[in-house]
C-alpha cells in the first residue's frame, strides 16, 4: 500500500476472532478489534489525528504548542503529528506512572509538565485545583496554545463514530456485534463506537470496565474519574464493572501467549472483563441454540509496559543472574571471610604499607568529587558489582582498602573479594562517616 | 429508604483504644472538667520519635527530628519530648512565645530551631540562647546578621529555607518539569547566589549549617526533587567555602485518620455523586468540599485531607528517602549518607499521631426538620474546639454512652446526624459531613474525636461568646494505673508527687 503521508495509514485495523478454546465460551462468539496496530501504536491515533487535524492545518509552520492532558497514546500520537507538522506538543499531566512511556514521549520531542501533588497543609478555601489553573493558562489573550482537549472534544467521539465503529459493522458482515466492552479512559471510543453499533441494532449491550480505585491501569479511569470527563454519559453503558490490575495483566498474558496478539495491559483488562462478564452469559445461553458475538479493543502494545509488569508481577521477568554476587554471602559467612581496618590502621596503611593499599570509594560520583580520601579510586557500588560478577578486577599483589559510607556494603565486597581468591582486602570500619568523625583527612581536588 | 452508613471510622491504635474503652474514666474527666476537653498521651509522641529515629537508623543517617511545636501547645508533650536523646529529638517553634514555651520545658537552646516569620524580639532570644534559626529570606539574614553583631551576642547558626524548585533544570537536567505549588516562605533557588554572598559577608556572624526547604506537597516525587537539588547546592556552597552540614526536609508526613480504605473510597465516589445529584447529599445543605456540577461533569477537586492514608507518617520518610533522585540516579538516603550529611525533619502532624483525642458532651438531640430518620446533635463544644473542617478532615467521632452500653437495638441501630456547635452562628458545625453513629445519641452521652492532637485540638480554638474552651489533660500509665493531671502540671517524672506507686 502506498500512502503520501503516515496519516493516512491511521484506522481500517482488523477484527482478529479469538480462538474458543482460549476463551472458553461456548455460544459467543469473541472478537478483537486491533486498534495496537495504528501507525502511532494506539487507538488513540485516531482522535489525536481527528482532534489536531483542524488545529495543524491553521498553525502549520507557526510558533504555536499542541497541548493535551495526557500521559499516555494521546500525548504520543499528538507528539508524532505536532512534529511532522513544525509544532511543539507539550503534555500535561497529573503524574507519569510508567516510565519507559515517559522516555519514549521525550525521545519524540514532547515537554513534560507534571501537575503538583495534593496540598499536605490544607487551605480549604483554595478549591482551583491545578487543572482550572491550566485551562485559565490557555484561555489567557495571545496564548499560542492549541489545546486538543480530548476529554470534553466531541471530534474525539466522532473519530471513532466515523471510524472504529462502522469498520466494525463492515467487517461483521454490516451487523452490529450483541456485546461491546471498553476500556473506559477519555470515553471517547465506547462513546463513538457504541453510538453507530446502536444506530445499527438498539440492543446491542455495552459493557465499561473502569480501573479498581485503588489500581491503576494504563488508560482506564476509576470511577471516580469517569465522573470528571466531559465525554463521559452513564446512559452509554448498560453496565459498568471495575477491573484490576493484576486481571489486565492476567488477560495480556493471554492475548500474548495464546493468541499471538501482543497486547498491553489496557487491552488484557477489556479481554478479561469481556470473559468474566461474559461467562454468565454464555451459561445463560446454553439449550437456546442462539449464537451472539461480542467485539472488545486492543488499545495499544505490550513493549511499554515491563515496567509496569516488573512492579506487579516481578517473577514474569527477572532471571536469576549469574556469577560472583555480595548478596549471595550470609552474614555469618561475611563475618568469617572479610577484614576490617579502623580508621587508625587504615590511616596507617596508606602512609606506610608495603605495598600501599589501592582505595576504593564504592560511593557515588557526586558525593566523591564533593569530599573523598586522597589518592582513592571511585567505583560507584553499582559498577563495581557488575565487575566482580565477572572475577577480580584487581591483581592479588595489590592490596585493597574498599570504603563506603558506613562500612557495611565495603564489608561484604571485602568478603566476597576474599572468597574470590583476594589475599589482602579490608573493609573501612565505620566507612567515610568514621573517617570523617575521626578528624582524618578528606580532600576536594 | 435511608442508605447503608457511610461510615469513616477512626484509626486507633492500642493506648488509645485502651484510653477510649474506659468511658467511665472519660466522663468523670469531662463531669470534672467541663466540655470540651483535650485528652493527652504524652508516652505515645515519645514513642513516635522513636519510630522516626528508626528509620534513620535504618539508614544510617545522622541529624535530629524537630517536633513542629504549632501542631500543638500542650506542655506535657513538649516536656516529653525534651526528656528524649538530645542527639535524636529538637523542637522548631514558629513565634518568640513557642520558643520561650520550649525552653521553659527543658529545650536547650541547641536543640531548637526557630522557622517560619519572625520577629526582632524572635531573633534575638534565639540568637541568645543558641538556637538555629531557619531564615526565610535575605532581608531576615540581614537583620539577623546586624542583631548578632549590634547586642554582641553568639556567632549564630543557620539554615536557609529555599523555594521555587520547579524552575531549574538543574545540572544534567531530568527531562520533565514537576510543577509545585508555590510558597510565600523561602528564598527562590535562583537567587542562591545572592545568599552565599551575604553568608560570606555575615561570617563574623552568621554560619551556615544546613539547607531547608518545605514543600506543600503528598507528593514524593515533588520533595525528591527537591532534597536532590539541596544536595547539589550544598555542593556549591561547599566549593564556596562554607561548610554546610544538614539537609532540613521540612515536615509533611501526613497522618492516616480513617482505618478502612474501603469505606474512604465509598465516601468520596459518595460525594462525586451526590455532586452530580445521582444520590442524596452526604454533607449539610449539599456542600461538595470543592466540588461542583458542571453539566452533568464533577469539575474541581475536593479540599479533601487524604484521611485513609496506607503510607504516612515514618514509612512516608521511608518511602522518601528510598524513592528516585532524578539527576544523580542514587536514593536521596544514599545521596545522604555518601555526602556526609545530617538529615533534620521537622514532623508535626505526624508526630503527636495517635497522641490524644477531644471529647465533647452531647446537649440536645433534636429530629432534623423535613429530613425523618436524621437529627441534629448539639455538642458541648464548637468548630474552633475540633477544627477538623478546618484541615479538611474527615474521621468519624466515637460514642461514648453515659452510662454502660445499651443494648444499640433499642434505638434503632445507625444513625445519620449533623453534629452542631454551642455557637449562636449558622455556621458552628463540627463537619459539614453527615455523620453516621452506631445509634442515637442521647443528651449526657460523650463524643470522643479521635486523633486530634495534630493541628485539630487547639489550633483555632477561641473565646467567641465567652464559651469556655477546652482545657487539656495529659494521661500517663503507671504500672497498669491510669492517672491523669492537668496538662501544665506534668512533667515527664515517674513519681511527680514522690509517692511511689
Amino acid at each position: 500500500m502506498r500512502y503520501d503521508s503516515i496519516t493516512e495509514a491511521i484506522g481500517n485495523t482488523p477484527l482478529v476472532r479469538i480462538d474458543p478454546s482460549v476463551h472458553g465460551l461456548r455460544h459467543i462468539d469473541l472478537y478483537a478489534k486491533l486498534e495496537m496496530l495504528n501507525p502511532f501504536g494506539s487507538v488513540k491515533d485516531r482522535p489525536a489525528w481527528h482532534m489536531a487535524r483542524p488545529h495543524l492545518q491553521d498553525a502549520a509552520g507557526g510558533d504555536g504548542t499542541v497541548v493535551e492532558l495526557s500521559s499516555g497514546n494521546t500525548a504520543k500520537a499528538l507528539a508524532l503529528l505536532a512534529g511532522m507538522h513544525g509544532l511543539r506538543f507539550k503534555s500535561v499531566t497529573n503524574r507519569m506512572r510508567v516510565p519507559e512511556i515517559k522516555e519514549l514521549l521525550l525521545l519524540l520531542g514532547a515537554e513534560i509538565e507534571e501537575l503538583p501533588g495534593q496540598s499536605e497543609c490544607l487551605d480549604p478555601t483554595d478549591t482551583d485545583d491545578p487543572l482550572t489553573r491550566f485551562h485559565q493558562a490557555l484561555s489567557e489573550p495571545g496564548s499560542t496554545y492549541l489545546h486538543t482537549d480530548q476529554y470534553f472534544n466531541p471530534r474525539n467521539v466522532e473519530a471513532h463514530a466515523a471510524g472504529t465503529g462502522p469498520e466494525i459493522v463492515k467487517d461483521l458482515d454490516g451487523r452490529a456485534p450483541d456485546w461491546f466492552i471498553a476500556c473506559v479512559g477519555t470515553a471517547g471510543s465506547s462513546t463513538g463506537v457504541a453510538r453507530v453499533l446502536r444506530e445499527h441494532d438498539p440492543d446491542v449491550r455495552v459493557l465499561g470496565l473502569v480501573a479498581d480505585k485503588s489500581d491503576f491501569i494504563p488508560g482506564i479511569r476509576t470511577i471516580d474519574e469517569v465522573h470528571q470527563v466531559g465525554l463521559f454519559d452513564p446512559a452509554t453503558y448498560d453496565s459498568l464493572a471495575p477491573v484490576t490490575s493484576q486481571q489486565a495483566i492476567d488477560g495480556m498474558l493471554t492475548l500474548i501467549r495464546r493468541c499471538g496478539l501482543l497486547s498491553g495491559p489496557t487491552g488484557g483488562a477489556a479481554y478479561e472483563g469481556a470473559v468474566r462478564h461474559l461467562a454468565a452469559v454464555d451459561a445463560g445461553l446454553e439449550g437456546t441454540g442462539r449464537r451472539e458475538s461480542a467485539v472488545f479493543i486492543v488499545c495499544d502494545r505490550a513493549e511499554s509496559y515491563l515496567s509496569y509488569v516488573r512492579q506487579r508481577r516481578p517473577e514474569l521477568l527477572g532471571k536469576a543472574r549469574r556469577g560472583h554476587s555480595a548478596a549471595s554471602l550470609g552474614d555469618d559467612e561475611i563475618r568469617a571471610e572479610a577484614r576490617v581496618a579502623g580508621v587508625d590502621e587504615a590511616r596507617r596503611w596508606i602512609a606506610e604499607g608495603e605495598p600501599r593499599p589501592l582505595v576504593v570509594d564504592l560511593r557515588g560520583p557526586h558525593a566523591y568529587a564533593a569530599l573523598h580520601i586522597e589518592g582513592s579510586v571511585n567505583i560507584v557500588d553499582e559498577l563495581f558489582e557488575e565487575l566482580v560478577r565477572g572475577g577480580l578486577p584487581f591483581s592479588k599483589r595489590t592490596p585493597v582498602l574498599l570504603a563506603c559510607p558506613v562500612g557495611e556494603k565495603s564489608l561484604r565486597y571485602a568478603a566476597l573479594l576474599s572468597r574470590m581468591g583476594h589475599p589482602d582486602v579490608r573493609s573501612l570500619a565505620g566507612g567515610i562517616v568514621a573517617w570523617r568523625d575521626a578528624g582524618a583527612p578528606l580532600v576536594r581536588e | 429508604m435511608k442508605d447503608a452508613p457511610l461510615y469513616l471510622r477512626p484509626r486507633v491504635d492500642p493506648p488509645l483504644a485502651s484510653l477510649l474503652g474506659d468511658a467511665p474514666f472519660l466522663h468523670s474527666l469531662v463531669d470534672a472538667l467541663g466540655s470540651p476537653l483535650n485528652v493527652l498521651l504524652p508516652e505515645v509522641v515519645a514513642e513516635n520519635a522513636e519510630r522516626f529515629r528508626s528509620v534513620y537508623r535504618r539508614h544510617h543517617l545522622a541529624g535530629r527530628v524537630y517536633f513542629a511545636h504549632k501542631a500543638n501547645r500542650s506542655s506535657a508533650l513538649v516536656r516529653r519530648l525534651a526528656a528524649c536523646d538530645p542527639a535524636a529529638v529538637g523542637i522548631d517553634v514558629a513565634s518568640l512565645e513557642e520558643l520561650r514555651h520550649a525552653l521553659s520545658c527543658g529545650f536547650t537552646g541547641d536543640r531548637v530551631m526557630a522557622t517560619g516569620p519572625k520577629d526582632a524580639e524572635f531573633l534575638w532570644l534565639a540568637a541568645r540562647t543558641g538556637a538555629t534559626v531557619n531564615v526565610d529570606s535575605l532581608a531576615e539574614l540581614d537583620q539577623l546578621a546586624e542583631t548578632v553583631r549590634q547586642y554582641a551576642l553568639p556567632r549564630t547558626d543557620v539554615l536557609v529555607r529555599l523555594s521555587g524548585f520547579e524552575s531549574e533544570t538543574g545540572p544534567g537536567g531530568a527531562g520533565t518539569r514537576v510543577l509545585s505549588r508555590r510558597s510565600r516562605f523561602g528564598t527562590p533557588v535562583a537567587e542562591a547566589d545572592r545568599l552565599w554572598t551575604a553568608l560570606e559577608r555575615h561570617a563574623d556572624s552568621l554560619e551556615l549549617v544546613g539547607l531547608a526547604y518545605h514543600l506543600d506537597t503528598t507528593g514524593l516525587e515533588e520533595k525528591g526533587r527537591a532534597l536532590e537539588r539541596c544536595v547539589l547546592l550544598m555542593d556549591e556552597c561547599r566549593a564556596r567555602g562554607l561548610a554546610p552540614r544538614a539537609v532540613d526536609i521540612g515536615g509533611g508526613f501526613g497522618v492516616g485518620y480513617v482505618e478502612d480504605a474501603g469505606e474512604w473510597e465509598r465516601w468520596t465516589t459518595a460525594l462525586s455523586e451526590a455532586v452530580l445529584g445521582t444520590r442524596p447529599p452526604l454533607t449539610w445543605r449539599g456542600h461538595g468540599y470543592g466540588l461542583r456540577n458542571e453539566a452533568g461533569t464533577v469539575r474541581g477537586s475536593a479540599a479533601l485531607y487524604p484521611a485513609h492514608r496506607p503510607t504516612a507518617g515514618p514509612g512516608y520518610l521511608d518511602a522518601l528517602l528510598t524513592g528516585p533522585a532524578p539527576v544523580l540516579g542514587r536514593t536521596p538516603a544514599t545521596l545522604l549518607l555518601e555526602h556526609l550529611h545530617d538529615l533534620y525533619v521537622e514532623p508535626g502532624r505526624a508526630l503527636v499521631d495517635q497522641c490524644g483525642l477531644s471529647l465533647a458532651r452531647v446537649l440536645e438531640v433534636r429530629p432534623l426538620d423535613g429530613d425523618p430518620g436524621r437529627f441534629l446533635v448539639r455538642l458541648g463544644m464548637n468548630a474552633g474546639d475540633v477544627s477538623l473542617e478546618e484541615h479538611g478532615v474527615l474521621v468519624d467521632p466515637v460514642l461514648l454512652p453515659r452510662r454502660g452500653a445499651p443494648d444499640d437495638s433499642a434505638d434503632g441501630g445507625p444513625v445519620g446526624v449533623h453534629l452542631v456547635g454551642n455557637l449562636c452562628l449558622e455556621a458552628d458545625l463540627i463537619t459539614r459531613r453527615l455523620v453516621f453513629l452506631p445509634r442515637t445519641p442521647r443528651p449526657g452521652d460523650l463524643l470522643a474525636f479521635v486523633n486530634t492532637a495534630g493541628y485539630v485540638m487547639d489550633f483555632h480554638a477561641h473565646h467567641a461568646q465567652r464559651q469556655p474552651s477546652a482545657r487539656t489533660v495529659a494521661v500517663t500509665d503507671e504500672g497498669g494505673t491510669r492517672r491523669w493531671c492537668p496538662d501544665e502540671n506534668y512533667w515527664p517524672l515517674t513519681h511527680p508527687q514522690g509517692a511511689s506507686a
